[in-house]
């Protein structure tokens, strides 16, 4: 065969899988645009779940390693946004914001440690698992109330839990790192140490991040295109020097963000809406998230991951029942505000990826408590949200963006 | 149907309505959260009005009635100390100005009452490009007639009310070259314009009687007229005005008008004849435009004069009418505005250059309003 020729079979690259992903996506979504009731992400989720390794097998783990940096792009521009949602000031004004954040988080975790203590798991365990469920899937909720249009005090009244229970899952799970037994992979750096350096290392990358944003901001001005790409650029450059530097992605763009909206005394960095260019990373995540999933997940140990499900949302529920009153939410605020905090984060957002790293063995236990959880939130967590902000009255059922 | 009857008032009692703008604290697009502010409003009000508007990112405060200026303005300021409380709770902000500036009207929801989903039915995209924002000044009349002369005679002086309110120079993201945009939009109503030259009350009655028969009008509700008798509360309502950037602006203005009609009524001008009505489309399009640096035509003298000058003519007129309303302090404001402080167009301009760009605008405004 002619050497100008390709080989055959044709070996497949990043580019080809990535388009292939989102054409993928694209058919996904619309398949779910056309009932009327899911969700987008439903359907992103779906077709992943369909080609991943669970079903069809045309995504192999392999494929899967080569578009994650998609996927982490996409975890970076929706946490970043996410933190442009935490306004402090907010907090200051309405007194009862910040309790019944810390509530919501509290009694979720009591419910879900409960829970799993009563399925015998061991303490350390259960409490890591409860803490990772404290976090709502900040994409999820974002996208949604981006596909539905929604806005108004329940859908901003989310969001702002979404951010506070993730620093608080985030900040939770490197406490309870020096707890973990340091397995294989573990440094000489004791586990204490290591979770100070993340901490305080993605603190500081996350404000350096900021403030080198807010320096060039200066000097580019104040029009959309430019501060588009400062923004992204400094997301983009933001991942990777918390992966380089083995930080918390999540927790350095969060900070980034909150910075963004509350440091910028001049405002100097606009308020940007990454619109159709960030959508493109959310298919592919979705889809990528959906081919993690597998059959079994949803088989006879699916129980306990819906009653954990099911105790999660009760936990936040009743918090955010309990506050309404002071907090001057409606009841019907209040139930539909608890519906969208349902899906959940879980692992694909980092949140537990210094469990990886200082004890593999722990996460590996860790993943298979939570797994099927996750996978059932999956499913039920964007429709959950879906409803949720379409009977809250501020998302538009037939709105397609 | 039975003849419209005029409800006796208390002559040159005052009252305004304004239309505020909800913007959420983020991108200062409008916000949809007229519904949480009435609800978390409900429990706490007292005097005056608090109510839900065409679409979903506007509320309307109506006052109670006034005698004094001062009574006026400390209620606007207790009112919008309040909404200002709840908007903080909620994180949203409130603000003035005729117009959001960068808002597009097709993502405006509109509020479901029955009116405002006939009204939305009836008017197609007029509706939603309705989301402007005004002030409406209601003045006592004593009589019937007295409203119809008063009617009349405020067309004179419609340039003057719109050049000193006005605050929507910027409209779907432009620059509009109007110190009022939101006028024009309000133009683009079929029963907009003004109240035809009837003699008095008896032929106004007919008038209506007319349309009515006609089918084309059901209630006083349905002129959008720039001033129009208001039976129901026995007054006369000036509906040219922007919403300005801040409430004492607002009570100004009323003031401004109590005193006008008191001079009005006292001098009994002989000017008043269907010429007004000539110029008046000429006069309300430069008072819009140009604000207080247009010019308009005098029908009495036929000679054309420049509005921010014929303010403080007639300002010269109505201080002792003030001294006797007790609200000299609000005329000086208004000298002012005429003699070269500006209208709150020019401070939305001269903020945007500052600035640079629209959503900061929106910021200032807001944090204008809510001091």
């Amino acid at each position: 065969m002619p050497d100008f020729l390709p080989t055959w079979p044709p070996v497949t690259n990043s580019f080809t899988l990535f388009g292939l992903l989102l054409l993928a996506g694209l058919i996904g979504g619309w398949i779910a645009a056309r009932t009327r009731v899911l969700p987008s992400i439903t359907g992103y989720i779906a077709i992943g779940f369909i080609l991943g390794p669970g079903v069809l097998g045309l995504l192999n783990e392999e494929a899967l390693r080569d578009t994650r940096i998609f996927a982490d792009i996409s975890l970076g521009l929706v946490v970043f946004e996410l933190g442009r949602r935490l306004d402090l000031q907010w907090a200051r004004h309405d007194r009862w914001l910040l309790p019944s954040g810390l509530a919501e988080s509290l009694l979720s975790f009591c419910a879900m440690f409960a829970l799993l203590r009563y399925f015998d798991i061991a303490p350390l365990e259960a409490a890591v698992a409860a803490t990772v469920g404290v976090a709502t899937a900040p994409a999820v909720v974002l996208l949604v109330a981006a596909e539905l249009k929604a806005e108004g005090p329940v859908t901003r009244r989310a969001l702002w839990h979404v951010a506070l229970n993730n620093i608080i899952a985030m900040l939770g799970v490197t406490l309870l790192l020096p707890f973990i037994e340091v397995g294989d992979a573990g440094s000489a750096w004791s586990p204490t140490g290591r979770a100070l350096w993340l901490v305080a290392g993605s603190f500081l990358l996350g404000y350096a991040a900021f403030w080198v944003a807010r320096l060039l901001a200066r000097f580019i001005g104040k029009s959309d295109a430019p501060q588009f790409i400062l923004v992204v650029g400094m997301i983009v450059l933001t991942v990777g020097v918390a992966q380089m530097g083995r930080l918390s992605v999540l927790l350095a763009l969060l900070v980034f963000g909150v910075a963004a909206r509350n440091f910028d005394p001049n405002h100097r960095l606009i308020d940007i809406r990454f619109g159709h260019a960030a959508r493109l990373f959310f298919v592919v995540l979705f889809v990528l998230t959906g081919a993690t999933l597998r059959p079994e997940q949803f088989g006879p140990i699916a129980w306990i991951g819906l009653a954990l499900v099911l105790v999660r949302l009760l936990g936040k529920a009743f918090a955010l029942y309990l506050f309404a009153w002071p907090a001057r939410i409606s009841a019907q605020q209040a139930a539909t505000l608890s519906l969208a905090l349902t899906p959940m984060a879980g692992l694909a957002i980092g949140i537990t990826q210094p469990i990886y790293d200082v004890a593999p063995d722990f996460g590996a236990r860790l993943a298979a408590i939570v797994a099927s959880g996750i996978a059932i939130l999956h499913v039920i967590g964007p429709i959950a949200t879906r409803y949720a902000l379409v009977a809250s009255g501020e998302g538009e059922q037939d709105a397609r963006d | 149907m039975a003849p419209l009857e005029f409800k006796h008032s208390e002559a040159l009692t005052i009252g305004v309505e304004l239309e505020l703008q909800l913007v959420n604290t983020s991108d200062f697009n409008l916000a949809p959260d007229a519904d949480d502010l009435l609800r978390r409003a409900a429990g706490d009000w007292h005097a005056g009005e608090l109510k839900p508007e065409l679409t979903q990112s506007m509320i309307e405060i109506n006052s109670g009635v006034h005698e004094r200026y001062e009574t006026l303005l400390a209620e606007l300021r207790t009112t919008r100390d309040r909404l200002a409380s709840h908007a903080r709770q909620m994180n949203v902000a409130i603000a003035g100005g005729g117009t959001h500036p960068f808002q597009k009207w097709r993502d405006r929801k509109i509020y479901p009452t029955e009116r405002f989903l006939t009204v939305s039915k009836k008017y197609g995209f007029l509706a939603k490009q309705f989301t402007v924002f005004g002030q409406h000044v209601h003045i006592g009349c004593a009589s019937a007639d007295d409203a119809i002369y008063l009617n009349h005679a405020l067309i004179r002086y419609l340039p003057h009310f719109i050049a000193l309110a006005a605050s929507s120079p910027f409209y779907q993201g432009v620059d509009t070259a109007f110190d009022s945009s939101r006028l024009s939009i309000v133009n683009t109503f079929p029963l907009a314009g003004t109240m035809p030259f009837v003699a008095d009350w008896r032929a106004f009655n007919q008038y209506f009687q007319t349309m009515y028969e006609f089918g084309i009008v059901k209630s006083m509700k349905d002129f959008y007229w720039d001033v129009r008798p208001k039976p129901e509360f026995g007054t006369v309502e000036i509906r040219v005005c922007d919403t300005p950037l801040t409430v004492d602006r607002a009570a100004q203005i009323a003031a401004y008008a109590q005193a006008l009609s008191r001079w009005l009524w006292a001098e009994r001008v002989d000017w008043v004849n269907p010429e007004l009505y000539l110029v008046h489309s000429y006069n309300r399009f430069q008072a819009a435009r140009h604000g207080l640096a247009g010019t308009l035509v005098d029908h009495a003298t036929r000679t054309p004069i420049g509005i921010a000058e014929d303010i403080q003519h007639t300002l010269r007129e109505l201080f002792p009418h003030a001294v006797d309303l007790a609200s000299t302090n609000a005329l000086e404001a208004v000298l002012a505005i005429a003699r070269g402080e500006g209208n709150d167009a020019a401070w939305l301009r001269k903020t945007f250059a500052e600035k640079t760009t629209l959503p900061d605008v929106v910021r200032e405004q807001a944090a204008r309003w809510m001091q």
